[in-house]
């Protein structure tokens, strides 16, 4: 069996290219040749990535190739022409009205996303979505043959060694609260440093909170957001771009309490990867968060700051809340480990063939 | 969207059947409480962070830079014609007895009203000439006053296209200004990221 995949791009830190390197080397693991082809890809993974545009060399009608599909692209219309048999994993799209106001582009790709989609009814094999949430969508597209994924996440990368300079910088008593994710609107960082800005004034003035995610492409979103921050005065807000896995590993370890109030959610990885890492978890309850969340953590079900702000204080001085949560994330996690969700990869392609 | 007031409702938070909820959202409400006690929180300044937005720039692509051709709207020569006058004229039976009665003192009024005659004929004469006058003045006029349209139309151009390259100045001055703030938070870690550094090789 051979199985690939179809990517519009990869960039490092991902959750969608890692889950497609982590899907590949689990098929190889399994021995099964797959390899990943994309559209964009930075050229430091020349040699791991093919140009999608090469596929031909590598179609054939017994092969599988899985496309991961959350914005709308030229590698839709080379997918479809394969006589190959057809996967998509859809990771969902955010809707294009999140960007019109910050970037008309990807207001466009997502738009035309949703349009391609439809493309793919009765013309694929099979229709995954990494939550019951993405699911439902394909299903009320007509989509007939679907399934759940759950993304295919390696927390041992989290094992790995820490930054002892960022740890030396930052390991000072202060309480840090983290978001993990790109610096766009639908993400409502605006939301997040409101939450802080109240946390910090009416309960902990030493407090710190960690933008850990890429900002280029939304300087425009960014630019708000420094004005929010200049606006409110608020202290010790870092917004740290992108950052290589030690530098992650080292903010989450930082970190008292992982904040994530996203409008659009598909997945939201960063949450499992929280739960790893021990880390209380609070969310709003958006998209598939819920689900993803799976019973761990605390959920908010409604946006308000002060009171967001007053649970915030009780789970970090809570210790026995704190252990509690802990405890529920554990459970929570066991869902996601790689040997779990590859074997349901592995079920559905073998069922495939 | 925040009320003070009577604090959080149960459904504000959901998480494992493990924990319990309720103690949550009255701790949530004791922090409140003693917080609006002690006078420190407002609902003037909740309401305040609320109902503060983002602002977003605008995007280059959104300011036209086109001038729009409705304001110049073309005018036909038909726009310039004279218009009529008509006069008011006498019909039926008043017609009738008013040209009998002028018939009958026709005589007198021709032997009256001569010199008026006469008078009216030169100035209409006079202001015939007058006209003529005028018409090939202004004719004269026209060329300028289209050229003086087609430079109202240059020069509203000209400041509609400065507006443009102002606000994009303007645009591209804030990301600018966005972009100094990102590298100054940069330079300051970097120091920092130097001085940890140092401090770490020195330790060991």
């Amino acid at each position: 069996m051979i199985i690939h995949q179809f990517l519009t791009s990869y960039s490092y830190g991902d959750a969608i290219g890692n889950e497609a390197f982590e899907i590949r080397n689990y098929l190889r693991e399994n021995g099964i040749e797959s390899e990943i082809f994309s559209l964009f890809y930075h050229p430091k993974y020349s040699n791991q990535i093919i140009n999608y545009l090469e596929y031909d060399k590598f179609s054939h009608k017994d092969n599988i190739i899985i496309f991961h599909f959350s914005i709308g692209s030229p590698v839709t219309k080379k997918f479809l022409r394969m006589p190959d048999k057809k996967v998509i994993i859809y990771h969902n799209i955010t809707p294009y009205n999140f960007f019109l106001d910050y970037h008309r582009v990807l207001a466009k790709d997502c738009y035309k996303g949703r349009v391609e989609l439809k493309n793919f009814v009765n013309k694929i094999d099979l229709a995954l979505g990494d939550s019951k949430y993405n699911e439902k969508e394909l299903k009320e597209m007509g989509f007939k043959n679907t399934g759940i994924l759950p993304l295919v996440m390696d927390f041992k990368k989290f094992d790995g060694k820490v930054d002892p300079v960022i740890n030396e910088l930052f390991n000072d008593g202060k309480n840090n609260l983290i978001f993990v994710g790109r610096v766009i609107p639908n993400k409502k960082i605006e939301d997040i440093i409101k939450i802080f800005f109240v946390y910090q004034k009416y309960f902990d003035e030493n407090s710190r909170l960690f933008i850990v995610g890429e900002y280029r492409g939304f300087e425009r979103y960014l630019s708000s957001l420094y004005s929010l921050k200049s606006k409110l005065e608020v202290k010790n807000v870092h917004f740290t771009g992108h950052v290589p896995e030690n530098e992650l590993i080292s903010y989450f370890k930082l970190s008292n309490l992982y904040l994530h109030m996203s409008e659009h959610e598909g997945f939201c990885a960063p949450i499992p990867e929280s739960y790893y890492l021990n880390i209380p978890v609070v969310a709003f309850n958006a998209g598939a968060v819920k689900e993803t969340m799976n019973n761990g953590g605390v959920l908010i079900n409604k946006k308000d700051f002060i009171q967001t702000a007053a649970l915030l204080d009780h789970i970090i001085k809570d210790l026995h809340l704190r252990k509690k949560i802990l405890k529920s994330q554990q459970e929570s996690l066991k869902k996601y480990f790689k040997n779990k969700t590859g074997k349901i990869l592995l079920d559905y392609v073998r069922n495939l063939t | 969207m925040s009320e003070i007031k009577d604090g959080c409702s149960e459904d504000f938070i959901s998480t494992c059947k493990e924990i319990n909820v309720e103690e949550i959202i009255d701790s949530i409400k004791k922090k409140i409480k003693e917080k609006k006690e002690i006078g420190i929180l407002k609902q003037k300044d909740i309401d305040e962070i609320n109902d503060m937005e983002l602002l977003p720039l605008p995007d280059f692509l959104e300011i036209p830079n086109v001038y729009e051709p409705h304001l110049y709207p073309e005018h036909k020569m038909e726009d310039f014609e004279p218009f009529h006058l008509d006069l008011e004229k006498e019909a039926g039976i008043a017609k009738k007895i008013l040209g009998k009665i002028r018939k009958m003192v026709y005589p007198l009024t021709r032997f009256m009203i001569r010199p008026f005659l006469n008078d009216l004929k030169n100035l209409e004469v006079e202001l015939h000439n007058q006209n003529k006058e005028e018409i090939h003045r202004l004719k004269q006029l026209v060329p300028i006053v289209f050229q003086s349209k087609e430079y109202i139309k240059l020069l509203h151009n000209s400041m509609n296209n400065m507006i443009v390259e102002l606000s994009k100045l303007k645009i591209e001055e804030e990301l600018l200004k966005t972009k100094i703030k990102v590298m100054e938070d940069k330079v300051e870690f970097l120091e920092n990221r130097e001085r940890a550094v140092e401090k770490k090789l020195f330790k060991e």
